[in-house]
């Protein structure tokens, strides 16, 4: 028996403490920017006021409830799910396909879901009245989700064989099938008048404008179940980090590990991109920035990620509202315009990581 | 108690790799896979680990159908060294040992940080904990990965049995002074009554260290026994299809062996 | 849930069905979305009491001025909320319906006001904006005087024979033609002025194949204007000639290119018989 010694004395490249102490600091920015967000919009309705106001026992104007409770908050909690789900499906599919570059983009959600909202936009009309009542303004989120989930079940079925699902397999038949969706996609849009161009673009700049109570409450739960499992996943993914054989002979079930990713990532994917269109650079570039910071260890980066990626996402809503106030720039111009070149300033100064 | 491959074979795709290998790894031994390039070693290992299941026969571990056991009893009675290891994100070296720790559920605690110093003090590493995998040598790499094997069966002998280490090649880029170092962890680690299974392709360390050897020959085991019994001019000129002699010094030159180093 | 979705959207047809604008005669704030509801607030002579617009109201100029609260189908509800209207006003089509329905449970009233496109649905317009406004009697004189614009075209058009076959062009991005077929406000404004849209059988704006340009055979080619005049446009006219199918073409031979200013065109408003007009003696060289 090696006498284990010193138990207490840290070990050097233990980076846990690190990751502990980001996951503390990102926690309270989160804190901040959700009372800023929640505090400041175009409106100037300012909610310290109008709580004192309430507390005080003064009727609150129906402008300011409107503002602060079907406006602001809906939208706020909408943006730290958001934020929270592409990040850490990010961080997922990473991990899985063992490639920093790697998004969920790779699973053909994104490309599923913009076909479904694509049809939903352009074709919605041909629909019985009756259904269209049904779905109402709800068809577009309602299509890009099941487009999302279409498109990932396929590519899974694709790729699984024998109870076995090849990353490698999966990696080029998502090539291919985002192939032909773009395809389908671009023959329905031939078929649309400009309007629905209009329409197209915008929801594929992405948006958490149409945030409500009615969708928070569809797509939430979804986002925050998959929230809630991705710890579970974070030693198959350091595993995994060694290759699926390895990963097996250290006692992990690669197979479920697998299966868990695909689904979580789909679920929190699909329905991000369901309630707020496309928002890109934040899957990517959130992992990204916390494996620098505090290494690529999945037990703390899964849940600095959903910190880091609910803050980020809150403050490019913050500049979306404000800077051409009292319209709205889309929010996926923000973050591809502030992730873009982050990304590259990254990628040069860090060559080495991906060549590893 | 045993690590025995019974009459298995393998097919991967249409043609059969493995055409029926017997083996018996006794623990408190080192056996010895060898064999030419492409003989089947490597398959056979991956038979062993549980990592493919074979076509027919069976692996068994300490008595066990390996194909029947679950990834974490596995992982508590025998670790896997590959012979070679992709990494896809920076860790550092004490990271990666703690994947070793998976199974164990150990990795958390303090107490781990102990066992992972003393694991990097035994594959002679013991001031890399720090570093980034990533920027270590080949022969650096191999030996940190010798260490994450051994945390996850630190003990030799186990409550249920001896635990198995079961290594592809461990000596294959390393120079003459850490083969040696990881060749008599080895062995030490079958002294103290673990099992461990060494494919090798270094035939005088093999001579020097193994208990019991396993000749492989295209699909087959050829010869199996004792060093003395496998390693004679006969067989290895057959298996390797060269003419091949034993304790023959060369008359002239130098030449140089692992027995006569001294550390 | 799914009954709440369903409520929701219930809720959402429903009030969007209810188009009768209702008279708000004290709203002093007023919003207007799209392009020709500002318009017609200026025709009206109702814009003191107009305080800010979407990005599709660029006419009159001073118009430009007011606060803009974005693209009338991607508005933000706080955003429109934050210039504190009392009344919004809105062309058919804004959205999304999510920011709608919030704008109407913050309680501000929020009438649509239907679309036209001949001279009956114009003179609707003009007067439900005006009912909107609780001033009914304002609506009088621009109605008048679409009406003259339009007896005035009527007048110009019926004496010329043959239509003369006329093809709007939206744009020209590399090399390829995106041109207005049917259904779209290029198709009307066309017909408005008495001449045939050159392209049939075809809905909305597409981009057309060479051979569909051949047989479109247009005698001239409407385009929208782009900025300030300045040379810019020669040089379009040149890449638009430039195309082999196009320069086949009756319009290319003779040199036919008419260019108007986008909103005056085809944003339906107050001035459309004039437009109308004036796109008819382009064509025709009336006087």
């Amino acid at each position: 028996m090696v006498a284990l010694d010193a138990p207490r004395e840290r070990l050097a490249g233990d980076r846990r403490h690190l990751g502990r102490a980001l996951a503390v600091w990102l926690l309270g920015l989160l804190a901040v920017l959700a009372l800023l967000s929640l505090g400041h919009g175009a409106s100037g309705v300012s909610a310290p006021r109008v709580l004192l106001d309430w507390l005080a026992g003064h009727e609150i104007a129906q402008t300011d409830r409107v503002v602060l409770f079907d406006i602001r908050l809906p939208r706020l909690l909408t943006g730290i799910l958001v934020g929270a789900g592409l990040a850490v499906s990010g961080a997922i599919m990473q991990g899985l396909f063992r490639n920093p570059l790697a998004d969920p983009g790779l699973l053909g959600v994104s490309a599923g879901a913009s076909l479904g909202a694509i049809s939903a936009i352009v074709l919605g009309g041909l629909l019985p009245p009756a259904m269209l009542a049904a779905a109402g303004w709800h068809l577009v989120p309602l299509a890009a989700f099941a487009g999302s989930w279409l498109a990932m079940v396929t590519l899974y079925g694709i790729a699984t064989r024998q109870g076995r699902t090849s990353v490698a397999t999966m990696l080029l038949a998502g090539i291919a099938l985002a192939a032909m969706i773009a395809a389908v996609s671009g023959l329905i849009i031939y078929r649309a008048d400009d309007q629905q161009l209009r329409d197209l673009t915008f929801w594929g700049l992405g948006s958490l404008a149409g945030a409500s109570w009615v969708k928070l409450l569809a797509a939430g739960p979804v986002i925050a179940a998959a929230l809630l499992v991705s710890p579970f996943l974070a030693w198959g993914l350091n595993g995994l980090a060694l290759g699926e054989a390895s990963a097996a002979h250290v006692g992990i079930r690669v197979q479920r590990v697998k299966t868990t990713a695909i689904l979580t990532t789909a679920a929190a994917t699909g329905a991000s991109v369901a309630v707020s269109g496309g928002i890109g650079f934040v899957g990517i570039v959130v992992p990204h920035l916390l494996r620098l910071l505090a290494g690529p260890d999945h037990r703390w980066l899964l849940v600095n990620s959903a910190l880091l990626g609910a803050s980020v996402l809150l403050v490019a809503d913050m500049i979306s509202r404000t800077v051409i106030a009292p319209a709205e720039l889309p929010i996926g111009i923000i973050t591809a315009m502030i992730g873009g070149p982050f990304f590259l300033w990254v990628l040069l100064s860090n060559r080495r990581m991906l060549d590893g | 108690m045993k690590l025995e491959a019974r009459d298995i074979r393998l097919h991967l795709g249409r043609s059969e790799i493995l055409h029926g290998v017997d083996l018996t790894a006794r623990a408190g031994q080192l056996t010895a896979i060898i064999g030419p390039n492409g003989s089947g070693k490597t398959t056979l290992l991956r038979a062993l680990t549980g990592e493919i299941t074979p076509t027919a026969g069976h692996a068994m571990l300490n008595g066990r159908d390996v194909a029947a056991m679950r990834p974490e009893e596995l992982a508590l009675t025998r670790a896997v060294l590959p012979q070679q290891s992709m990494l896809s994100f920076p860790f550092t070296v004490a990271e990666i040992i703690r994947i070793g720790l998976t199974a164990t559920h150990a990795g958390q605690g303090s107490e781990s940080n102990g066992l992972i110093r003393a694991a990097l003090s035994r594959v002679g590493l013991p001031e890399h904990a720090g570093r980034l995998y990533q920027e270590l040598s080949g022969g650096e790499q191999q030996r940190v990965q010798l260490a994450r094997t051994l945390v996850q069966i630190w003990h030799p002998v186990g409550r249920d049995g001896p635990r198995w280490l079961l290594l592809d090649e461990p000596v294959s880029s390393l120079d003459i002074a850490q083969q040696l170092t990881v060749m008599r962890l080895a062995a030490e680690y079958a002294g103290q009554g673990g099992g461990v299974v060494a494919i090798m392709h270094d035939l005088n360390l093999t001579a020097m260290f193994a208990d019991h050897v396993l000749l492989m020959q295209e699909g087959r085991a050829v010869a199996e026994g004792p060093p003395a019994e496998v390693l004679t001019d006969h067989i290895l000129s057959g298996a390797y299809g060269c003419s091949l002699q034993v304790n023959h010094t060369p008359p002239n030159g130098v030449w140089l062996l692992p027995q006569g180093a001294a550390l | 849930m799914i009954g709440r979705v369903i409520c929701a959207a219930a809720l959402a047809l429903s009030s969007a069905l209810s188009a009768q604008a209702d008279p708000h005669p004290d709203a002093q704030r007023v919003l207007a979305i799209g392009g020709s509801v500002t318009e017609i607030i200026y025709a009206l002579g109702q814009q003191d009491r107009l305080i800010a617009r979407d990005t599709t109201s660029s006419y009159p100029s001073e118009a430009q001025e007011l606060p803009d609260v974005g693209y009338m189908r991607a508005l933000s509800s706080e955003g429109v909320l934050s210039v504190k209207p009392d009344l919004i006003l809105s062309e058919e089509g804004a959205g999304p319906p999510e920011t709608i329905a919030v704008l109407k449970e913050a309680g501000v009233p929020f009438e649509t006001i239907p679309s036209g496109t001949d001279a009956e649905g114009l003179a609707a317009k003009i007067e439900a904006v005006a009912e909107a406004l609780g001033v009914p009697e304002a609506a009088a004189s621009p109605v008048k005087a679409l009406r003259a614009d339009l007896d005035h075209l009527a007048e110009a058009t019926g004496d010329e024979g043959q239509p003369k076959r006329v093809m709007f062009i939206l744009s020209l991005q590399g090399g390829r033609v995106m041109a207005s077929g049917q259904g779209t406000e290029a198709d009307a404004i066309i017909r408005l002025a008495g001449a045939e849209n050159a392209v049939q059988g075809v809905e909305g704006y597409k981009p057309l194949t060479d051979e569909a340009i051949t047989s479109a055979a247009p005698e001239i080619v409407l385009m929208m204007k782009r900025g300030p005049e300045d040379s810019g446009h020669a040089a379009a006219t040149e890449a638009l000639m430039a195309i082999p199918a196009m320069a086949a073409t009756p319009a290319a031979e003779s040199g036919a290119v008419i260019r108007m200013d986008g909103l005056y065109l085809l944003g339906f408003g107050p001035r459309t018989g004039q437009a109308a007009l004036e796109l008819h003696d382009a064509i025709y060289g009336g006087a």
